[in-house]
Formats: C-alpha cells, sequence, structure tokens
C-alpha cells in the first residue's frame, strides 16, 4: 500500500471521527502525521484509510482546570514548548518538547501523536509519567481513562484500540515542594531521536524524599518505572550520594537493545549519568518550588 | 502470477491558496503538498531532499509556521495560507532575508536555500532581532551540506542591514591587487538559487516526459535464475521494462582498466540494491506499482561484507577476474624504510579503522534524456560534476560517437565525489528515451542515493613512524586495506590517492604504502572529498601527535621541523611549486594562542592539531587517449602528458560589445566554480564582472571541461578561461592599434578603457572598441585551451596518481569539550589557515572551507553508513545517518596565508577538497587531549570515547 493509495478522511467533529473508526477496517488515526506518513512512505504500515483529526476542535488546546492541566491530543510539540501553563506547572514537559525534532517538525507533531505512536524513545511520556499524567481515550460507544504507564504495551503498541483515540492528556498540578525533571542524551543537538532518557520527579516533605519516581525512556519496550531506584530515596536526605545510589539501581533496572544509536552498555551508562542529573535538577525545581510556596 | 490488481486512487478537488492566489486542483488523497507544489503548480522552488522530514528542503509556510510540505497531505491544506519561496518576495524584488543571504555568502549549491529561507523568514517575522543561538535552533531543522551553517546564520542576524537598499558588507580579506580577482564579489548565481527559480535537473519537465524507476536486488549476493516482467508489462500506463538482457553487453565504470559494471545486472546480483531491472511509465507511481509486479527468481550466494574475511581462501568470489576479492594491489617503496626505521630513536606502530561515509548532498541524482534532430542526438541532462565523463561514458554504452550526444548540467546540488561518475541514471534513461521515442526522467530517492552507494571507503589502516629523538621523520609505512564494495568505480584511483598523498606535507626520506583495495558485496564505495586521502591523513597526523608527546615536543614544532617548502620534489616524485605550509602552522597557533593552551587545559577541554593538502586538478584524465568513442580506439599506452586539454574556453563578446558571454563545461557544484571563472574572465578582459555571463550547462555549447572532481576548476579552467579573454583582448588591442596606428603594445586596459600606456592618450570605451571590432571583422571570440605540465611525476607504476599542477595545503586546530561522563563531544571552535594560493574570491574560500570543516567533523564523529549482517544498510537517510545540523556546527574561524602559484591562474589553487584533509586528525587530537585517551576508529562515537576511557581506568 503506497501513501498515495490512502483514502483520506477529515471528520468536522469527534463524534463523525470515532464513527468513522467504527465503521473502516485498517483506517489509522492521524494527528501531525510526522510519524505515520514516514511509516507509510517507507512501507513499515499498511494503511488504507487515515482518519485526520486536524479539524477537530475538541482535540485542540490547553485547559488549566484548577487542580490539573487538560491537554488536548492536538495540542502540538510547539505549543508545550511555549504554553505558559505548562512552563510554570510542568516545565519538564517543555523541557521534552523543546528538545524534540526540529522547528518544522516540532509545529506538526502533537502530542496524542507522539504518545500514540508509542516509539520506545519518544520524548513527551517519560515527564508526562513522571507527573502522573493519564489519558483519555474515547470510542463512539465508551470512553476510558488510565495511567500514561498503563497506555503503553510495547513497541509502537499500545492499549488502544483501533476504533478508539486518545482524545487528552490529563495531568494533575504537582503538590508543593515537588520538582520534575528531564533528561535525554543524543547523538547530535537537534533533528535526534533519544539514545537515552530519564524524568524524575521528587516532593520533598521536611527536607526528606517523600515521593520519588524514576521513569527511563529509550532504554526498555516502553517508557518504564525504575522502581528500586524510586523506592531508594524515600525518607531520605537527598544528596549526591543518594543520588548515585538511585542511579545505579537505575541502570540495573534498564533493559536497553542495541542498536544503530547505542549499544547495551553505553545506554546503561548513561542512565547512571542522566539519573543523577535528572535527580539534581528535580531536586533544584523542588527546593525553588518550596521556596515560593513559603 | 496473480492478475494484475490496479489499486484504486482516491481523488478529490481541493481550492489550495499559495502565494495569495487561489489553484483548483484534483489531487489523489495521498498527495503529499510537496508533490502538488511541484507537480502540478510547477513550484520546484520547494525542493525535494529526502521525503521524509528530514532534511527541511521542502519547508513552506502554513499560515506563517514552517513545515516539511513533504509531510503534510495537500487534502489538509484547504483554508490555510501556503507561502513558498517564489511567494516571499516584495514588490518584485527579493525579500531582505534573501538579500542578505546572497550578499554574504550563504549559499552555495542552492539546493537547502530554499527551506533555509523560509524558515528564515518565519523566525524574523515572529522574532526580529534574533540571537545567533535562536537562529541556529530555528533552522536547525534545515540540513545545509556546503557551507558549514556560519554564513547562514550570519545572513539571518543581519538581515534588516537589507530591508531598504542592497549594502554590501564588508569583506575580510579583500585583496586590493586587482579589479576583479581577490574580491568577495556575490556569486553569479545567487539570485537564481535564492528566489528558488534555479531549475536543478529534477525541477525540469519536459513534455509528453515518461518516469523511470529501478528495481533494486534485495539480497547481497546471488545469481538471477529467472525474471518474469509480464505482470508489470500489463499494467496500464507501463511503456517499457528493461532487465539485463536488455541493456547493451558493454561494461562501464570510472577506472578504464576496470569497466566492470552493467547497465543493469546480467547474472549476478553483488550487492543489495544492485540494479535488476527498470520500469518506465506514465508517471512515478505507476512504475512504482509495476516494480512489486516483477518476479524475479534468485539463487543465493554467500556473501562477504568485511574486506579482511574477503581475501581469505574459500571467501565467496564477487568478480571472476578478482583473484581473492582483490581489485587493485599496489606497492610503493620509496627509499628504505628498514634501514629508515633502523635510524630512528622512537619507532611507534598504530592500527587505524576509518568509516563508510556518505556524501550525503541534499539534491538526490537525477537524470532526463530525450533524443532531438529526429532521434539522431540524445540530450542527456544530468547532475553530475563530471559532465564530459558521463558524455564519454554514454557513448560508450550507447555505442555512437560523442558527437551525437548532448549533455546538459543544470545547476547541481552539491556534489562531494558522488556525482563524479556516471549513474545507472543517465545510462538508463539515455537508452528508454531511445526506445521509446520520449523523454524519460529518472530521479533517486534517498534511500536509492545510499544503495547507489559510492561513498568513502572505509579503510583498515596500520601506520608505523620512524622519528629521531629531535622529532625528525626518518621513515613512514603504511598497509591499508580498503573496502570498495561491489565494483570497482573509482576504487582504483582511490588506493592510489591513500598513499600518494602522504609525503606532500613533511620530508620522508624512506616510505613505503601496501594498499589493498578489496571487493565486499556492498554498494561499490568511490571518490568523496579528499579522494582517498583523509583516512590515512587523520592516521598518520594522530600518530605523529602521539609520538610528538611522548618526546615532549609540541605538535606544531614537530610540524615546523618536517614541512616541506616550496619548489621540492617529494619522495613519491610530486612536484611541489608553491608552499606555505609551513605559514598556515604559525599562523594557525599564533590565532588559537596554541601554546597557552596544549596541554594547559582542565580535563573535559582539548585542544588538537591537524594537517594536510591536496591536489590542485589531477594531472591526468581518468582515460587514456583522446576524446574518441572507447571502442574506436586502440589500447593507448600512458604518455607522461595530457593527451587533449582538459579544460578549454571560448570568450566571445556581444556584437554590441557590451557584454561578455563566458562558455566553458565546468561544473558548477556549489563550490563557486561559476563565480570564480567569471571573475577571471573579467579581470582578464579589464571589464567588471557584470559585464561577463557565464554558460556551463551545455555540451553542445561550452568547449570541453573535464568537470569538479580533485579540485581543478580554479588552476585548469581558470587558465583557460584567462587564455581564452586574453585572445579576446589581443584582437580588441590589435584592431584599435590599428585604427590609431600605434603598437598593440602601447595600449592597456583601465577602468573598461582601452587607453594608451603612460596616461594623457587617446582612450576608447571598452564596448566601443568590441562594436567596432564587430562591426569590420565579424565575430569577436577568443579561445583558451590549459594542458597540465608535461612529465609530471614518476615513472613507477601508479605513479600518476597525485601528480598535479600545484599543491594546496593547510593546518587546523580544534577546541573542543567533552562530557567525561556521557562521552558527548561538543566542538566549540576550528580554525584553519589554508594555503590556496591567490583566492580569487574570499569568501568562497572561506565558504569552501566552512563547508570541508563541518562535513570532516561529521565525519569524524557521527557519520557512519551501517550494515546489518545481510548487507543491508541501516540508516539510508537523514534521520537516522547524522550529519551536523546548525546546532552542531562550530565557530569557525578560516584564514589564508600570502601565496602565490605560479602555475595557477592570477596564482591561484585548490581549496573545496584540500581543506577537508586536517580536520579529522584535528577534532580526533582535540578529543584525546580532552579525555586522555586516543580513539584510532572513526567515528569517534560518545561510546567509543567512554569505553576507552574506562579502559584506561582498568
Amino acid at each position: 500500500m503506497k501513501l498515495v493509495d490512502v483514502r483520506f478522511h477529515a471528520p468536522r467533529g469527534l463524534e463523525e471521527a470515532l464513527a468513522l473508526l467504527e465503521g473502516l477496517k485498517d483506517a489509522r488515526v492521524m494527528a501531525g502525521g510526522t510519524d505515520l506518513l514516514v511509516d507509510i512512505k517507507q512501507g513499515l504500515r499498511e494503511v488504507r484509510d487515515i482518519v485526520s483529526l486536524h479539524r477537530i476542535a475538541e482535540l485542540k488546546g490547553i485547559e488549566d482546570e484548577g487542580d490539573r492541566l487538560r491537554i488536548g491530543a492536538l495540542v502540538t510539540v510547539r505549543e508545550l514548548a511555549s504554553n505558559a501553563a505548562v512552563a510554570k506547572h510542568i516545565p519538564a514537559l517543555a523541557d521534552a518538547a523543546r528538545s524534540m525534532a526540529s522547528e518544522q517538525i516540532r509545529s506538526i507533531a502533537t502530542i496524542g501523536g507522539n504518545i500514540s505512536s508509542a516509539v520506545p524513545s519518544a520524548d513527551l511520556p517519560p515527564p508526562l509519567i513522571a507527573a502522573d499524567a493519564g489519558v483519555e481515550l474515547e470510542s463512539s460507544r465508551s470512553a476510558r481513562r488510565m495511567s500514561l504507564l498503563e497506555f503503553f504495551t510495547g513497541p509502537r503498541e499500545t492499549v488502544c484500540l483501533a476504533t478508539e483515540l486518545l482524545r487528552s492528556v490529563v495531568i494533575p498540578l504537582p503538590p508543593p515542594n515537588t520538582g520534575i525533571s528531564y533528561f535525554r542524551f543524543t547523538l547530535r543537538e537537534a533533528s535526534a531521536l533519544a539514545v537515552a532518557s530519564v524524568a524524575c520527579r521528587i516532593t520533598l516533605k521536611s527536607g526528606v524524599v517523600d515521593r520519588a519516581t524514576v521513569v527511563l525512556g529509550a532504554v526498555a519496550p516502553t517508557p518504564i518505572l525504575a522502581n528500586k531506584a524510586s523506592r531508594s530515596l524515600l525518607g531520605k536526605n537527598p544528596s549526591a550520594e543518594l543520588f548515585r545510589e538511585a542511579a545505579s539501581h537505575a541502570k540495573e533496572e534498564a533493559k536497553p537493545i542495541s542498536d544503530i544509536r547505542g549499544c547495551v552498555w553505553h545506554r546503561k551508562e548513561l542512565v547512571h549519568v542522566l539519573t543523577q542529573r535528572a535527580l539534581a535538577e528535580a531536586l533544584e525545581r523542588a527546593l525553588g518550588k518550596a521556596e515560593v510556596a513559603e | 502470477m496473480s492478475p494484475v490488481e490496479i489499486p484504486r486512487d482516491f481523488h478529490r478537488l481541493i481550492v489550495l491558496k499559495v502565494n495569495g492566489e487561489s489553484y483548483p486542483l484534483a489531487v489523489r488523497d495521498g498527495d503529499t503538498l510537496l508533490d502538488v507544489l511541484r507537480d502540478k503548480l510547477r513550484l520546484t522552488g520547494t525542493k525535494k531532499g529526502c521525503d521524509l522530514g528530514a532534511c527541511g528542503a521542502c519547508t513552506v509556510l502554513l499560515d506563517g509556521e514552517p513545515r516539511n510540505s513533504c509531510l503534510i497531505l495537500a487534502a489538509a491544506c484547504e483554508g490555510k495560507e501556503i507561502t513558498t519561496i517564489e511567494g516571499i518576495g516584495k514588490d518584485g524584488g527579493l525579500h531582505p532575508v534573501q538579500r542578505a543571504f546572497v550578499n554574504h555568502g550563504a549559499i552555495q549549491c542552492g539546493f537547502c536555500t530554499s527551506g533555509m529561507v523560509m524558515s528564515a523568514v518565519a523566525l524574523v517575522e515572529r522574532n526580529p532581532d534574533p540571537t545567533a543561538a535562536e537562529i541556529r535552533e530555528a533552522l536547525s531543522g534545515n540540513l545545509c551540506r556546503c557551507t558549514g551553517y556560519g554564513r547562514i546564520v550570519e545572513a539571518v542576524k543581519n538581515w534588516k542591514r537589507y530591508e531598504s537598499a542592497d549594502q554590501p558588507p564588508e569583506h575580510r580579506g579583500d585583496l586590493k591587487k586587482h579589479d576583479v580577482v581577490g574580491r568577495s564579489v556575490p556569486r553569479v548565481d545567487a539570485v537564481e538559487k535564492v528566489t528558488g527559480r534555479a531549475k536543478y535537473a529534477a525541477d525540469l519537465y519536459l513534455q509528453n516526459l515518461l518516469h523511470g524507476k529501478i528495481l533494486h536486488s534485495p539480497i547481497p549476493h546471488g545469481v538471477i535464475k529467472k525474471i518474469d516482467t509480464s505482470a508489470a508489462e500489463a499494467l496500464p500506463g507501463v511503456k517499457l521494462v528493461l532487465t539485463g538482457k536488455d541493456v547493451p553487453d558493454i561494461t562501464y565504470g570510472v577506472s578504464p582498466a576496470r569497466y566492470d559494471e552493467h547497465v543493469l545486472a546480467k547474472e549476478k546480483v553483488r550487492h543489495v540494491g544492485d540494479e535488476v531491472a527498470a520500469v518506465f511509465a506514465v508517471d512515478e507511481v505507476t512504475a512504482e506499482r509495476a516494480l512489486d509486479l516483477i518476479d524475479v527468481e534468485y539463487e543465493e550466494l554467500p556473501a562477504v561484507f568485511d574486506p579482511v574475511e574477503a581475501t581469505k581462501e574459500g571467501a565467496p568470489v564477487i568478480h571472476e577476474k578478482s583473484k581473492n576479492n582483490i581489485n587493485t594491489v599496489v606497492d610503493h617503496h620509496f627509499g628504505d624504510v628498514d634501514k629508515g626505521f633502523a635510524e630512528a630513536d622512537l619507532v611507534w606502530e598504530e592500527e587505524f579503522v576509518g568509516n563508510h561515509v556518505y556524501q550525503s548532498p541534499i539534491e538526490p541524482h537525477a537524470s532526463i534524456a530525450h533524443w532531438e534532430d529526429d532521434g539522431h542526438t540524445l540530450v542527456l541532462y544530468s547532475s553530475t560534476q563530471v559532465p564530459h565523463y558521463v558524455h564519454y561514458m554514454v557513448a560508450r554504452v550507447l555505442d555512437i560517437p560523442l558527437g551525437r550526444i548532448r549533455v546538459m548540467r543544470p545547476p547541481v546540488g552539491g556534489g562531494f565525489g558522488v556525482k563524479a561518475a556516471t549513474t545507472p541514471l543517465d545510462l538508463l534513461t539515455a537508452l528508454a528515451s531511445q526506445k521509446l521515442g520520449r523523454p524519460v526522467k529518472m530521479v533517486y530517492t534517498r534511500k536509492e542515493m545510499y544503495l547507489y552507494g559510492r561513498g568513502r571507503h572505509k579503510q583498515h589502516m596500520r601506520f608505523r613512524i620512524g622519528l629521531t629523538k629531535e622529532g625528525r621523520i626518518t621513515a613512514v609505512q603504511s598497509r591499508i586495506f580498503l573496502d570498495g564494495g561491489a565494483y570497482t568505480s573509482f576504487g582504483v584511483i582511490t588506493a592510489y590517492y591513500a598513499g600518494s598523498m602522504i609525503p606532500t606535507l613533511y620530508y620522508i626520506p624512506n616510505y613505503r604504502y601496501e594498499g589493498f583495495r578489496v571487493m565486499t558485496n556492498k554498494p561499490a564505495c568511490g571518490a568523496m572529498r579528499g579522494h582517498g586521502a583523509p583516512q590515512p591523513r587523520f592516521a598518520f597526523e594522530c600518530l605523529l601527535n602521539m609520538m610528538a608527546d611522548e618526546l615532549g615536543i609540541d605538535p606544531v614544532e614537530i610540524r615546523l621541523l618536517n614541512a616541506i617548502d616550496a619548489n621540492t620534489r617529494t619522495r613519491n616524485e610530486l612536484d611541489v611549486r608553491s608552499c606555505e605550509f609551513k605559514a598556515t602552522l604559525t599562523e594557525v597557533a599564533r590565532e588559537t594562542r596554541w601554546k597557552e593552551k596544549y596541554g594547559k587545559l582542565p580535563p573535559g577541554h582539548g585542544i588538537g592539531i591537524g594537517c594536510g593538502g591536496f591536489v590542485s586538478g589531477a594531472g591526468y584524465a581518468i582515460y587514456r587517449g583522446q576524446v574518441q568513442r572507447s571502442s574506436e580506439k586502440t589500447p593507448h599506452p600512458f604518455v607522461k602528458r595530457a593527451v587533449f586539454p582538459h579544460a578549454n574556453a571560448i570568450v566571445k563578446v556581444s556584437e554590441d560589445g557590451t557584454a561578455v558571454v563566458l562558455l566553458i563545461l565546468a561544473a558548477e557544484i556549489g563550490q563557486g566554480s561559476s563565480t570564480v571563472l567569471s571573475q577571471l574572465c573579467a579581470e582578464a578582459l579589464g571589464v567588471s564582472l557584470k559585464r561577463v555571463r557565464i554558460r556551463t550547462e551545455d555540451s553542445d555549447i561550452c568547449p570541453l571541461d573535464l568537470g569538479a572532481y580533485s579540485s581543478r576548476t580554479t588552476l585548469m579552467g581558470g587558465n583557460a578561461v584567462v587564455r581564452a579573454a586574453k585572445d579576446v583582448l589581443k584582437k580588441l588591442l590589435g584592431s584599435v592599434s590599428e585604427l590609431w596606428g600605434c603598437s598593440p603594445e602601447a595600449l592597456e586596459v583601465k577602468d573598461e578603457q582601452i587607453v594608451e600606456k603612460g596616461g594623457e592618450g587617446r582612450a576608447m570605451a571598452w564596448a566601443e572598441a568590441a562594436r567596432k571590432y564587430f562591426n569590420d571583422n565579424g565575430p569577436l571570440v577568443g579561445t583558451g585551451w590549459y594542458k597540465p605540465p608535461e612529465g609530471l611525476g614518476g615513472d613507477y607504476k601508479g605513479a600518476a596518481v597525485g601528480t598535479s599542477p600545484a599543491f594546496s595545503f593547510g593546518s587546523s586546530v580544534c577546541e573542543c569539550s567533552v562530557d567525561l561522563e556521557t562521552g558527548k563531544v561538543r566542538i566549540e571552535r576550528f580554525t584553519d589557515y589554508h594555503d590556496c594560493g591567490t583566492p580569487v574570491n574570499p569568501q568562497a574560500v572561506h565558504g569552501q572551507v566552512e563547508g570541508a570543516v563541518v562535513m570532516g567533523a561529521g565525519e569524524t564523529i557521527m557519520e557512519e553508513v551501517v550494515y546489518d549482517e545481510k548487507g543491508n544498510i541501516l540508516n539510508p537517510d537523514l534521520h537516522h545517518y547524522l550529519i551536523m545540523t546548525m546546532k552542531d556546527a562550530p565557530e569557525i574561524m578560516s584564514g589564508v596565508v600570502d601565496s602565490y602559484e605560479p602555475e595557477g591562474p592570477y596564482g591561484a589553487k585548490e581549496v573545496g577538497e584540500g581543506a577537508t584533509l586536517p580536520v579529522l586528525a584535528a577534532v580526533a587530537h582535540a578529543i584525546a587531549n580532552a579525555t586522555g585517551v586516543w580513539v584510532k576508529e572513526l567515528p569517534i562515537t560518545p561510546e567509543r570515547i567512554l569505553k576507552a576511557m574506562r579502559a584506561t581506568e582498568g
């Protein structure tokens, strides 16, 4: 199936889109298309029908709902990188967005697409998972909600059914004294996929780590939680020593493969380094937040 | 065979608003905006470089935002304001950003320029005063392979200066000795390129055009048992299917002793991507569909991918003619290396491994052929660096005289060696258009470019150097295996260059080089910028730096101690005339404050040096004998002189005397040859540059020039141009002297006036004199030609490779930082001093150096074509084959030293390739200096650096 053979659908509303997904076989949802069209051109995907979401207003925009941010699936990476609410509450997400691809791609690619493509090296999922983000899926028959972590089932595989689409991403606003960070390693400075990436979250209470999350990207079939690393931080006073120990756990928990971007050994080394750096930055942000709160 | 299923296209009518105009269009649902803009609206300023959103050449504005038009479906663009390069000019003139690009030398091949300008325009619209960092961020999705990016950043930073009128910037380093030579004038083709008006081969749409596509072998080695093309032929819209049996039995290639390719595979396929069949149809899509319907049965043979493995007994044999797959053996021994090493106080031997890198010009190869004069004359448009060699090779394969072929070379979007040979596209379009009686067009996809190959040979090198304790070189020995891929192409020459360029920098009393070019089941390697020399140069310079450290001698000092001087015959019998190598060393050390930094930087920060030099045009043509159909020649023994002139020019003055047309087949591929040759022409004639128009694209009109390879155009083309101009001047002055009754020697040209020497005398405007000449004598035309000096090189086998009328020299210093925890390298500053003789256009010289630095630095730290165990390329696209972006490129300071080459026009020699040679070693040295470990395998990736550091930690 070549790109020229596809049938293009551009529903004007969510309901129409979902009805189309229900009725068509082998249909693919297209948000920005930066992954999907490349895959079709390279012959990696057989697609007969493309259901483009670009006209659907319900999927656009970032809403500050008081205790959470709701980000529509069609919000572009560029919007994420420059949105004030994102910068204020989840700066790590803005960091991740800014680090991605190129200006041109950032202005087409969307948060919904970056998540739904489920590429193991995707940049937005780790900081989102660290921020406890959830996703809302909808089909013409039902709607469901789950944590983003549960959404991924494998490389380029998710729980999303062919009749469903990811409608929005919901991020609870981090509690006070919380810092979230994202670090990635790439082989060049722009238009590069992560060789390894780490997102960390630290919530402090009376100077000790009350909650910690370490998320690893590009080193497993899906973004994964480094649980041992996270647990090792709990109840402790943050220090370089503590972070190094947590990073050692993270390195053990990483399950990378060797490919043209990096071998298992280097990826594990990178996880070790990036985890320490990400924890240090998360701590700084957590402390910074505390000052603001006071 | 299953019945032919014709997939159903889904079409729709849409209205696109492009550059303010509404266009009703019928498009397929799956058509990209890029294809619709180009194929339907013929807005070909928007370029197709990769078609996967990786290069940015197709950038357009959608409601003011930059987008890759290859990643948007046209059907999704209704209701949006689409702006292309054709739509950004203001009041019929250029946008200020465009003027800034022109004046800052931000344009070389021009193929990335449209997209680059679009990204820049989008940026300055929302941020009129961007910082350099903001520019590098905003334009990082636009890849450029020529410029090294620095001048683009400068252009965008200064765009506001061009809002009103043209305000050409002051140019650093302009010479004042001449009127036109030595001046940084904007390129003569810059405006055509910055507006998107320049038509590259793929931008041409002839009437009644057919499109061709190639079926490539999916296996690395095998015998073709059977090909069934019936289903493909039955597909409506398919006009012709060709397989090996339909193409001539005549082989082709580059090195005449080893023509080993057929237009399509005859019996065997030798690498994944080998050409098996070709389909010609009414459009590209139909041709592609037909490829899927061709049924090929292969008997797969064992394959070999490693050059050392390939030479072992029992390894699969790729060509019957090449025993043990050894394609070429070189054994050059000058002096006595054993004696030399015995005299040394320190002898070190190290192994180095190069990388297989790919030129990656942003323009893919394209050819279009048709036959004119009722089928008598082939007209072939090709995106080539070497129109003459294409001409020669197409004549050979079609077995027709060269006189029946007209080669057209449209602007070429970068070459770097990958367009220096005749391609299957050239031959297939020629053959198919002959059979079909219709024009045929073929364009490679980005992936096909990698399958065609001709990238840099990966060299496995062992180097041994002997030094006295004072640091003097006593002997150098190298043994190199070159991984050649499945065909010879340039490979014989590459193998010689790997040895011949080592003795050109330093006095080497004893030198031995053993080279083995080995065939493997991968796409053929060819000539890439610096041809064969960069990797051995990298190895030699690295080893010299290691040994200098061991002896406690400063790396700059050890080079000055051994550096050659002007008028030297090298150990391998190359004659160097001008040589300011030592000056490049002292200048680069001064500029970088080398002595204050080397050995004194904190961990993680490094400084390194590398040197290099290159030929200024090959001393001998690639083929022997005269310009003639190869089958009509008797075997021609090698003679130590040029058989025919390598460069030829015609200067023709318009009948009214106001314009000069310069005709020469020299290939402008972005390096700036058209500008440099025009400047030389204007200078020699004594007229201003704006009177000169250059025509280089048509072999019917332009006399032979061998093309853009071996850095030959400035010196050889330039000499021919200057002679042709002087021929005109002689005629002109002769006619004026007759009129005035004085001797021609009493006349000279000043400020476009012909005047009597000494001032005060009579004067006549140049144009008036020229007009008079035409009225009295007919056309005012001058011709000029250039043959390299006779007797170049020694008398040993292979002595011809490396000979040249002149040699360039350069020294580079790289300053970098390395993240010692991850191994990541940041190349921060790069300083290069080059001896290029007289810089005809300093801005163009620096542009070539900057491009070479960024290409060379990327080659050193991130570039490599990677294969899987079945011979498939794992990164045949610009997402995964990494070339430096604007954010990766270092700051570059390029300087030239005073030099004058007696054999060059106005003292000029080369810069294009020579500037690549010092880069690899300078980067490697800086990394070693920052980390304390040497990585001897390219590319020097973070992973390799970190591993080497861990290894020394024990």
